[in-house]
């Protein structure tokens, strides 16, 4: 069973190497994505070495985080809407893999390939241009691989939670789009969540957003504690759960009402 | 009988299907412009956060950022009005649209031009470019007059042909290359998005290129600095505040006069 899984994954990271020359476009622009936004910030500390007990260091250490692992995270968010649209699901459900399952190993394997071909260098070039904070110890760092993996899951939720619109939308680009939004400003790859303003942090505890990138820079650059990051972990966990059960009831419901285009 | 009630039920269920096909693009041309109004605004609520936090960048207040924004997406508003075959000129060239507009008996830049207009993105930028050039217009100090207001005009021409002069560029390699998604990402849309921040906080190699090689700084940057006179703008020449429509003109001769060479040399790719 597993094995057609990998097959999937493996035909996912396959596509991913075909376009060479965008690749590398793609890789230059997360690298000046990332530069942009540590000059601006240079230009805002103008030389100071903190500001609320926040290092220059550590906002590079975070858009270099958060920025270089959403390209890792990046879900294909129609996946399902396409499938949909042209009417190749009414085959697919018919076949004797999970759906979720190959929608999910599909994913793995381009994140696979991002994070080995896309990431890695982004991130080396990116450390010797600007510098970045070593991890704090060795078992941080464990933990902070933890939570980055559950934080996949996070992101992962919610693009599964919002493809299921497509059973009751037929364009659901906007929709998409605007999740985007959320995500770029609330998940602190754009903005360091330190430096939002305190009602923004209350309104920040109710949503799953802080916990996809912001939760692992935190764990990583130590400044949590154990039980903090336990909780935390707890947070992750729940926030997945939450939003797969949300995800699955839709699945159900839409499922009884698929509307293929064309059929 | 039987039959007129058949073509009445008939013409029932059409209507139905109308409506409902109509309700639902319509719903979805909500959605999408909003979707568009809602991406574009991102930008401005990093600003807004971040200056929250910071008070001012390089000497820069949050009203005046988002001054020097708003001439972008108003430039924008209205370049898209106007250049939207260019932008999506790949596109005609792909499908063989082309083509046809060669056997047409107008300008092919005429109807490149006038063929298509994306409104959604016009409305969308244009729509945000207004509403920031309302918050931020009467906090930043300028004095607006004849002299301004007159100024405000030409540098706006002025921004949308720079840009124009882009697009006309970048769709004119299309008759080169098949491919040029890249390079537009490249040129344009970076270059756009360094200039949403007052330049001088960039490199010098990036100040470079939004000067020189693709001129964004002539769109908003020098213009802002016209009207607002902030202290950064010691580091270039007065001169290159009064420069953006001359610049604007020539750039978009340029590409005129790029475009008209190239197109002898146009292929269809099809057979």
């Amino acid at each position: 069973m597993l094995r057609a899984y990998l097959a999937f994954a493996k035909k996912s990271f396959l596509q991913k190497s075909a376009y060479r020359f965008d690749h590398f476009m793609g890789i230059f622009n997360t690298i000046l994505r990332i530069f942009i936004f540590w000059e601006i910030y240079q230009a805002l500390y103008g030389g100071r070495a903190e500001v609320d007990g926040i290092t220059m260091s550590m906002v590079t250490t975070n858009f270099i985080l958060s920025m270089g692992l959403s390209v890792v995270f990046k879900v294909n968010d129609f996946y399902l809407p396409d499938k949909l649209q042209d009417g190749s699901i009414a085959t697919e459900l018919l076949l004797p893999v999970s759906f979720h399952g190959r929608m999910l190993a599909s994913n793995l394997g381009s994140s696979l390939f991002q994070l080995v071909f896309h990431f890695v260098p982004a991130l080396v070039v990116s450390v010797l241009i600007m510098g970045m904070e070593a991890p704090v110890s060795a078992p941080m760092f464990i933990l902070f691989l933890v939570s980055t993996l559950l934080g996949y899951f996070v992101l992962w939720s919610i693009s599964f939670l919002m493809q299921m619109m497509s059973f009751w939308m037929l364009n659901v680009w906007a929709v998409m789009t605007i999740k985007d939004v959320f995500v770029n400003v609330l998940s602190g790859s754009m903005i360091p969540l330190w430096f939002m303003p305190d009602w923004m942090q209350g309104v920040l505890k109710f949503t799953p957003f802080s916990y996809i990138y912001f939760t692992p820079v935190q764990i990583y650059l130590g400044q949590l504690s154990i039980k903090e990051i336990l909780i935390r972990f707890a947070m992750q966990a729940f926030w997945i759960f939450v939003l797969l059960m949300a995800g699955a009831f839709f699945w159900k419901k839409g499922q009884k009402k698929i509307v293929v285009q064309g059929g | 009988m039987n039959t007129k009630k058949n073509t009445l039920s008939l013409a029932w269920v059409y209507t139905k299907m109308i409506f409902h096909s109509w309700f639902q693009y319509r719903v979805n041309a909500v959605l999408a412009s909003l979707a568009v109004f809602c991406r574009e605004a991102t930008g401005i609520l990093v600003i807004y956060f971040t200056l929250l936090k910071f008070d001012v960048l390089n000497g820069w207040n949050m009203y005046e950022l988002l001054f020097l924004y708003s001439l972008l997406f108003v430039t924008y508003g209205i370049l898209i009005i106007f250049f939207t075959g260019l932008r999506d000129f790949w596109k005609i060239v792909r499908n063989g649209t082309f083509d046809r507009f060669i056997l047409r008996p107008r300008g092919l830049l005429f109807q490149l031009i006038f063929a298509n207009a994306d409104w959604f993105a016009a409305v969308g930028h244009g729509g945000l470019g207004i509403t920031l050039f309302i918050i931020s217009a009467g906090r930043v100090g300028i004095v607006w007059n004849f002299q301004t207001i007159a100024y405000y005009i030409a540098a706006i021409i002025g921004g949308v042909l720079i840009q124009g002069a882009i697009f006309l560029f970048l769709a004119t390699l299309n008759i080169y290359l098949l491919e040029t998604g890249s390079i537009k990402e490249l040129f344009y849309y970076n270059g756009r998005k360094f200039a949403g921040y007052p330049i001088s906080i960039y490199h010098k190699g990036i100040q470079f290129f939004m000067i020189y090689i693709v001129p964004f700084a002539f769109v908003n940057y020098f213009p802002a600095q016209f009207l607002l006179r902030k202290e950064d703008m010691m580091y270039y020449p007065d001169i290159y505040m009064y420069l953006t429509p001359v610049v604007g003109v020539v750039l978009y001769l340029l590409a005129y006069l790029f475009w008209r060479y190239s197109i002898r040399y146009y292929k269809s790719s099809g057979n």
